[in-house]
C-alpha cells in the first residue's frame, strides 16, 4: 500500500501540475466516453420517453379505444408531409458532411453544411406550419385531431431546440471555432439533431404513413 | 451471546408471534359483512395478518436483540466487529423463502378475486349513476317487471347476486359499499361494474371514494338490504308514487 | 442600481421576472389577435396571461440570476471567460443567494430549502389535523382543505423528500467516488434554483383566484380540467421540478460514469453512489411521463384539447396510466437513496463490513427494474380492463423480494457489531422498524380483494406516510444527523437528537398507525369532514400529530443552535472509511489537493490493515484503516 501510494504520487507528477495549483485537481477519467456525449446520450434517453408519453396518447386513443385513425372528416396530407420527411432527412446528410469536412480540416465545407443544415431545418419547420395552417381541422375538434397536433407539434418543438443548437454551431463555426483536433462542440448537437431526425420518421410513419 | 440468550430470544420472539396472532382475531378491524364478498375478503385479510406478523416480530426481534449484546460496552470506543462478507447460503433463504410466501399469498388472492367475481345463475342489475356530488340508481324493466325506476334510494334483496353497473355523468367518482368490502371507479366515457351478493339485512353507508370536487366528502348515500318480499313492496311503493321517482 | 441591475443576481432576477410577466401579457395578446378563434374570444384575458407567466417568469429570472450567461457566450462563439472558480465555495452567507457552482455550496442550498418546505409542508399537515379533529369541523373550508391535502402532498415530494436527497448526493457523492466537483457545475446549479420557483409556485397557488389546487397530488383528469387556475400553479410547477431532477439525475450519472478516482471500480463504491445511481437511472426514464402528464392536462386546460375529454373521444384512464408510470417509480425514487444512506451509516455505527455488499448493489438494480411494471397497482379499482391487474399483482408482490434482500442484509451487519447508538444509528434502526411495518402495508394493498377494498381509504393513507415518513424522512433525518459534522463543520447536540428521536418515533406510530383501522373501518381518504362513528379516533390522531409536528421544531432547534455555536467537528467523529470522513470538515474548497487512489473495499471495518483510500498528500496520515489501530489514530490526531 506504501507502494501502491508512491506510485501514485510518481503517476501525478508526471502529470506536470506538481506543486501548489489554485484550481481543483484534475478529475480522473475513470471512463472511455466523453462527459459531454454521455449526458446528451442520457438526455436523449429522457427524450424518447417524453415521446414515448404522448405515444402511449396516441395508443389509448387510436388502439386501446380503436376510434377510427384519421378522423372522419379529417385529411392528413401524406405527400405534403413526405416532402418535408425528404427534407429532414437530407439535413441530416449535409449535416455529416459538416462533420466530415472540419475533421479534415476543411472550413468552408464546415460553414456550408451547417448554413444548409440550418436552412433545411427551418424550411421543415416552416412547410409544418404552413400545414398546420391549411389543414382544415383544429386540435379542439376530436381526441383524434388532439393527438395529431400534439405528436406533430412536440417534434416542431424538438426541431425547434435542434434548430437553436445549430444555429449556435453555425455561429461559432462563422466566428471561426473548431478544428480537426477539437470538435466535439460539432458532434454533441449533431446527435441530437440526428435524433429528431429519427424521431420525425417514427411520427411520420405512425401519424401519416398506417 | 451465549446460547441460553439465544434460545431465549426465538423463544420470545415465537412468543410475540403467538400473541400478535391471537389479537389479530380478538380485535374488530371490520364493518359488519354485508355480502357473500365481504366474508371471503375478510378471511384473506385474516391470513394476509398472520402472514405478516411473523416477519414484523422477526425484523424487529433482531433488532432489538442486537441492541441488548451487541450495543457498544463502554471501553470498546475503539472496538470493530468481526469482517463478516457475507453468506451465500442465508442470502438464498431470504431470497427464496419470501419469493415463496410472497407468491403463495398472490396465488390466493387470485382464488379470492376469483370467488368475488364469479358470475351467478341468476342477477339482478342496477345501473348506478355519480355527478357531484350525489349517486342516483336505475333498476331496469327486467327488475321492476315494469317501466323502468329512477330513484335516489338504494334497496337491494337479500341473497341475491346484484350487478351494479356504474356510470359517471362529469367527473370520476368511486362506488364504495364497505359493509360488502367492494368499490370501483365510476369514469365518464366508460361503463364499469362489480357484483355483490347482500346476506345480512340492514342499511349500510356507501361512500364517493375518489376527490370529485368540494362535496366529495358529503357525496354519500345508503344501501338497504332488505328481505325479497320487503323488496317488492318497496318497487310497488316507488313505482306507484311518482313523487319520490325522478 | 443600474450596475447591479445589469449584472448577474437577485436583482436582475427579479427584473427579468417582471420582464417574463411582461411578456406572457404580450404574448397572449398576439396570439388572441392573430386567432379569431372562438376559444380565444377577448384579447387580454388575465387567466391567460397568468397562466403563461407561469411558464415564462421563472425562465427570465433564471436568465436574470445569470443561469444561462456562460452558455450565452459560448453560443455566441463570444470568447467566454475561462472558469477562474469565482463560482466555487461560498465565504459569506449571501453566495447561497447567486448562481454558484461548487457543488458543496449546491449541497447546502438543496437541504436547506429543501427542510425548509418540510416545514411549510408540515405546517399544513397540522391545519388539516386540526380541521380533521373533530367531523364537521369549519376549521376551514372543504375548498381550502382539498387545496391543503394536496399542497401538502405536492411540496413534501417534489420539494422535500426527492431534492433534499439531491442535497445530501450533491454535498457528498462527488468526495465519495474521489471527484474534485460534478461532472457539469453550471447545470447543477441551474437545477437547484429551478426548485425554489416550482416551490414559490406550488405555495403562491394558495393566492390564485379560485384557490389552490385542489384534486390532490394525483391530479386526476377530468377533475383537474375544469377545475380553476390555482391547478396550473400545481401543472407548471411540476414541470419545473422534474426538469430540475432530471438534470440532477443526468449530472449525477455522468458523475459517478466517468469521474471516480483511480482504483474506484463499480464494486468499491459506497452504497449510497449506488443508490444514487439506480435512483437517477428511475428519473431520467420516469419523470417524462409526468412532465407528459401535465403538458396534456395543460392542452386540455388551456387550448381546449381533447385528451381526456370523454365526449370528444378522449381516455380518461389514459391519464392514470401516464401519471402512474412514473408516480410509481417515483416512490423508489424517494426511498432508493434512503436505502443508501441506512447501508453507509449501519455499517460504520455497526463497525462492521455490509453483509452481502454485491446483493445490496443488485437489489438496488432490481428494484430499478421491478419499479417499471407496477405501475397499474395503483388503478385496481380505477375501471382499467380487469385482466391486467394479474400481472401487475404479481410483479408488485415481488419486488417486495429485493427489498427484503436489503432488509434482511442490514439486519445481518447489526448481528455482532459493535453497535454505537447515537441519534443516526437510532433512526437508522426506526427506519427498519418503521418501514418494515409500511412495506408489509404495501404488500397487503398488492392483494386485489383487499385493496378492492380499502384502496384510496385511510388504510392507503397509513401505509404512503409508514413509508414515506417512517421510511424516507426516517432516512432523512438520519444523514442529516451523520453528515451534519461534515457538512457544517460544527457538532450537533446528541441529547437533543436522541430527545427528537424518540419524541418522532413515538408520536409517528401514535398517529400514524391507527390510520390502518380508519381505512378498514370504512373511513374514505380526501375528505374535509367525515361521518361521527370515525371522530374519537381522528381525535387522538390529531393531538399525536401536533406532538410529532413539535418534535420536529426540537430537529430545527438542533440543527440552527449547533450550526451556529456547536462544537467544532473532527475530519472524521464516526471513524468512517468513505473518502468524504478522510478530508477536513467541512471539506477544502476543491475536496482534495489531489485526487484520491482508491485500494479497497468502503466498509472493511474490522479487517485488519485494510485501506480503502489513500489520500496524497493529506491532512491526516497518509493511510487511513478501519482496523482498530490506523482509523484510531486518525480519530485522536482529530481530537486534537
Ligand atoms: C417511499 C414510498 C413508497 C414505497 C417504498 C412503497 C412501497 C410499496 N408500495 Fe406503496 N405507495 C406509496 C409510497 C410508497 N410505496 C404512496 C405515496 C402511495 C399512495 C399514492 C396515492 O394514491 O396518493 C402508495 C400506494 C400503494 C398502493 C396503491 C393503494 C391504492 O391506492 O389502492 C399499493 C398497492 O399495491 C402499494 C404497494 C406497495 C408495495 C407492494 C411496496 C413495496 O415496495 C414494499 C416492499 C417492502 C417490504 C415488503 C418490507 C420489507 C420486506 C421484508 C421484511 C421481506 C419480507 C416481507 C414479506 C414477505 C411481505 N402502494
Ligand atoms: C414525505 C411525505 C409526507 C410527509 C413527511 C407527511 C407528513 C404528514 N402528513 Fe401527509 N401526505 C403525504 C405525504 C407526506 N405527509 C401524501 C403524499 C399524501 C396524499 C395526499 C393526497 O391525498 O393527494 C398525504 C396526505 C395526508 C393526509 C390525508 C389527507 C386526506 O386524505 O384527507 C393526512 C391526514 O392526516 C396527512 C397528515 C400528515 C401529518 C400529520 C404529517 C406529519 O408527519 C407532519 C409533521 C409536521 C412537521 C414535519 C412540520 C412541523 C412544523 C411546525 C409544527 C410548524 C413550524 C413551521 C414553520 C416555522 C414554517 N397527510
Ligand atoms: Cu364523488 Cu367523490
Ligand atoms: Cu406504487
Amino acid at each position: 500500500m506504501e507502494a501502491a501510494s508512491i506510485a501514485h504520487t510518481a503517476a501525478h507528477d508526471a502529470h506536470g501540475d506538481a506543486g501548489e495549483h489554485h484550481g481543483p485537481p484534475a478529475a480522473h477519467r475513470s471512463s472511455r466516453v466523453e462527459p459531454q456525449l454521455l449526458g446528451m446520450l442520457l438526455f436523449i434517453i429522457s427524450e424518447i420517453m417524453v415521446f414515448g408519453a404522448f405515444f402511449t396518447a396516441y395508443f389509448f386513443i387510436r388502439v386501446a379505444q380503436g376510434d377510427p385513425w384519421p378522423a372522419p372528416g379529417m385529411h392528413l396530407p401524406l405527400e405534403v408531409a413526405g416532402v418535408n420527411t425528404a427534407i429532414l432527412v437530407s439535413s441530416s446528410f449535409t449535416l455529416h458532411w459538416a462533420e466530415q469536412s472540419i475533421k479534415k480540416g476543411n472550413r468552408f465545407g464546415l460553414k456550408a453544411g451547417m448554413l444548409t443544415t440550418f436552412l433545411l431545418g427551418c424550411a421543415f419547420l416552416f412547410i409544418q406550419i404552413n400545414e398546420y395552417a391549411n389543414i382544415g381541422f383544429a386540435p379542439q375538434d376530436q381526441a383524434q385531431a388532439t393527438i395529431f397536433y400534439s405528436l406533430t407539434g412536440l417534434h416542431g418543438a424538438h426541431v425547434f431546440i435542434g434548430l437553436l443548437l445549430l444555429l449556435t454551431v453555425t455561429v461559432r463555426a462563422f466566428r471561426g471555432h473548431y478544428s480537426p483536433e477539437e470538435h466535439r462542440g460539432i458532434e454533441v448537437p449533431g446527435i441530437y439533431w440526428h435524433f429528431v431526425d429519427i424521431m420525425w420518421i417514427v411520427v411520420y410513419t405512425t401519424v401519416y404513413v398506417i | 451471546m451465549s446460547k441460553r440468550t439465544i434460545v431465549g430470544t426465538i423463544v420470545a420472539g415465537v412468543l410475540a408471534t403467538a400473541i400478535g396472532i391471537v389479537l389479530s382475531y380478538t380485535i374488530k378491524w371490520f364493518p359488519p359483512q354485508a355480502s357473500t364478498q365481504a366474508h371471503h375478503t375478510d378471511t384473506l385479510y385474516h391470513v394476509l395478518v398472520i402472514a405478516s406478523v411473523p416477519i414484523f416480530v422477526l425484523v424487529v426481534t433482531v433488532i432489538l436483540f442486537s441492541i441488548w449484546q451487541f450495543r457498544m460496552k463502554p471501553g470498546e470506543e475503539l472496538k470493530d466487529g468481526p469482517p463478516i462478507h457475507g453468506n451465500t447460503r442465508l442470502e438464498v433463504i431470504w431470497t427464496v423463502l419470501p419469493a415463496v410466501l410472497l407468491l403463495g399469498l398472490v396465488s390466493y388472492s387470485f382464488v379470492v378475486l376469483h370467488e368475488n367475481e364469479k358470475k351467478p345463475a341468476r342477477e339482478m342489475v342496477v345501473e348506478v349513476t355519480g355527478r357531484q356530488f350525489e349517486w342516483t340508481y336505475a333498476y331496469p324493466p327486467s327488475v321492476t317487471g315494469g317501466a323502468p325506476l329512477k330513484t335516489t334510494q338504494l334497496y337491494v334483496p337479500d341473497n341475491e347476486s346484484v350487478d351494479f353497473q356504474i356510470h359517471s355523468l362529469d367527473v370520476i367518482h368511486a362506488f364504495w359499499i364497505p359493509a360488502f368490502r367492494l368499490q370501483i371507479d365510476a369514469v365518464p366515457g366508460i361503463t364499469t361494474s362489480y357484483r355483490a351478493t347482500p346476506d345480512l339485512l340492514g342499511s349500510y353507508p356507501v361512500v364517493c371514494n375518489l376527490l370529485c370536487g368540494v362535496g366529495h366528502s358529503l357525496m354519500r348515500s345508503t344501501i338497504h338490504v332488505v328481505t325479497p318480499a320487503q323488496f317488492r313492496i318497496w318497487l310497488k311503493h316507488q313505482t306507484s308514487t311518482p313523487a319520490s321517482t325522478q | 442600481m443600474v450596475a447591479r441591475l445589469r449584472a448577474p443576481g437577485l436583482y436582475r432576477a427579479f427584473l427579468g421576472l417582471a420582464l417574463g410577466i411582461a411578456f406572457a401579457a404580450g404574448l397572449t395578446w398576439l396570439v388572441r389577435m392573430a386567432t379569431g378563434h372562438a376559444t380565444y374570444s377577448h384579447f387580454l384575458n388575465e387567466e391567460a396571461v397568468m397562466a403563461v407567466s407561469l411558464l415564462s417568469a421563472p425562465i427570465f429570472f433564471l436568465f436574470g440570476l445569470g443561469g444561462f450567461d456562460y452558455w450565452l457566450y459560448w453560443a455566441a462563439g463570444r470568447p467566454t471567460r475561462p472558469e477562474d472558480h469565482s463560482g466555487h465555495g461560498a465565504r459569506s452567507w449571501k453566495d447561497y443567494f447567486r448562481i454558484n457552482t461548487d457543488h458543496k455550496v449546491i449541497g447546502i442550498q438543496y437541504t436547506v430549502t429543501a427542510f425548509f418546505f418540510l416545514l411549510v409542508g408540515g405546517l399544513m399537515a397540522m391545519l388539516m389535523r386540526a380541521q380533521l379533529a373533530q367531523p364537521g369541523a369549519q376549521f376551514v373550508s372543504a375548498n381550502t382543505y382539498n387545496g391543503l391535502f394536496s399542497v401538502h402532498a405536492s411540496l413534501l415530494i417534489f420539494l422535500f423528500v426527492i431534492p433534499v436527497f439531491a442535497g445530501f448526493a450533491n454535498y457528498v457523492l462527488p468526495i465519495m467516488i474521489g471527484a474534485p466537483d460534478m461532472a457539469f457545475p453550471r447545470l447543477n446549479a441551474l437545477s437547484y434554483w429551478l426548485l425554489p420557483l416550482a416551490g414559490a409556485m406550488m405555495l403562491l397557488s394558495f393566492a390564485a383566484p379560485g384557490g389552490a389546487f385542489a384534486d390532490g397530488w394525483t391530479a386526476y383528469a377530468p377533475l383537474s380540467i375544469d377545475a380553476p387556475i390555482g391547478q396550473d400553479f400545481f401543472s407548471v410547477g411540476v414541470q419545473f421540478a422534474g426538469a430540475s431532477s432530471i438534470m440532477t439525475a443526468l449530472n449525477f450519472l455522468v458523475t459517478i460514469i466517468t469521474m471516480r478516482a483511480p482504483g474506484m471500480s463499480f464494486f468499491r463504491m459506497p452504497l449510497l453512489v449506488w443508490a444514487n445511481f439506480a435512483t437517477s437511472l428511475l428519473v431520467v426514464i420516469a419523470t417524462p411521463f409526468i412532465a407528459a402528464s401535465q403538458f396534456f392536462v395543460l392542452l386540455d386546460r388551456g387550448l381546449g384539447f381533447n385528451f381526456f375529454n370523454a365526449g370528444k373521444g378522449g381516455d380518461v384512464l389514459m391519464y392514470q396510466h401516464v401519471f402512474w408510470f412514473y408516480s410509481h417509480p417515483a416512490v423508489y425514487i424517494m426511498m432508493l437513496p434512503g436505502f443508501g444512506i441506512v447501508s453507509e451509516i449501519i455499517a460504520v455505527k455497526a463497525r462492521k463490513p455490509i453483509f452481502g455488499y454485491r446483493m445490496m448493489a443488485f437489489s438496488l438494480l432490481a428494484i430499478v427494474g421491478l419499479g417499471f411494471t407496477v405501475w397499474a397497482h395503483h388503478m385496481f379499482t380505477s375501471g382499467m380492463p380487469s385482466w391486467i391487474r394479474i400481472p401487475m399483482a404479481i410483479t408488485t408482490c415481488i419486488i417486495a423480494v429485493p427489498t427484503g434482500i436489503k432488509i434482511f442484509s442490514w439486519l445481518a451487519t447489526l448481528w455482532r457489531g459493535v453497535l454505537h447508538l447515537d441519534t443516526p444509528m437510532l433512526f437508522t434502526l426506526g427506519f427498519l422498524v418503521t418501514f418494515t411495518l409500511g412495506g408489509i402495508s404495501g404488500v397487503m394493498l398488492a392483494m386485489l380483494p383487499f385493496d378492492i377494498d380499502v384502496s384510496s381509504s385511510y388504510f392507503v393513507v397509513a401505509h404512503l406516510h409508514y413509508v414515506l415518513f417512517g421510511g424516507s424522512v426516517m432516512t432523512i433525518f438520519a444523514g442529516a444527523y451523520y453528515w451534519f459534522p461534515k457538512m457544517t463543520g460544527r457538532m450537533f447536540d446528541e441529547r437533543l437528537g436522541k430527545w427528537h428521536f424518540w419524541s418522532t418515533f413515538v408520536f409517528f406510530n401514535l398517529t400514524f398507525a391507527p390510520m390502518h383501522l380508519l381505512g378498514l373501518e370504512g373511513m374514505p381518504r380526501r375528505v374535509a369532514t367525515y361521518s361521527a362513528q370515525f371522530a374519537t379516533a381522528n381525535l387522538f390522531i390529531s393531538l399525536a400529530s401536533f406532538a410529532l409536528g413539535a418534535s420536529t421544531l426540537i430537529f430545527v432547534y438542533n440543527m440552527v443552535t449547533s450550526w451556529r455555536g456547536g462544537p467544532h467537528a473532527p475530519a472524521n467523529p464516526w471513524r468512517g472509511m468513505t473518502l468524504e470522513w478522510q478530508v477536513s470538515s467541512p471539506p477544502p474548497i476543491f475536496n482534495f489537493d489531489r485526487i484520491p487512489t482508491v485500494v479497497g473495499g468502503p466498509y472493511e471495518y474490522g479487517v485488519p490493515g485494510a485501506v480503502h483510500g489513500i489520500l496524497v498528500p493529506s491532512p491526516t496520515p497518509a493511510t487511513v484503516g478501519g482496523s482498530a489501530g490506523s482509523s484510531g489514530t486518525v480519530f485522536h490526531a482529530a481530537i486534537e
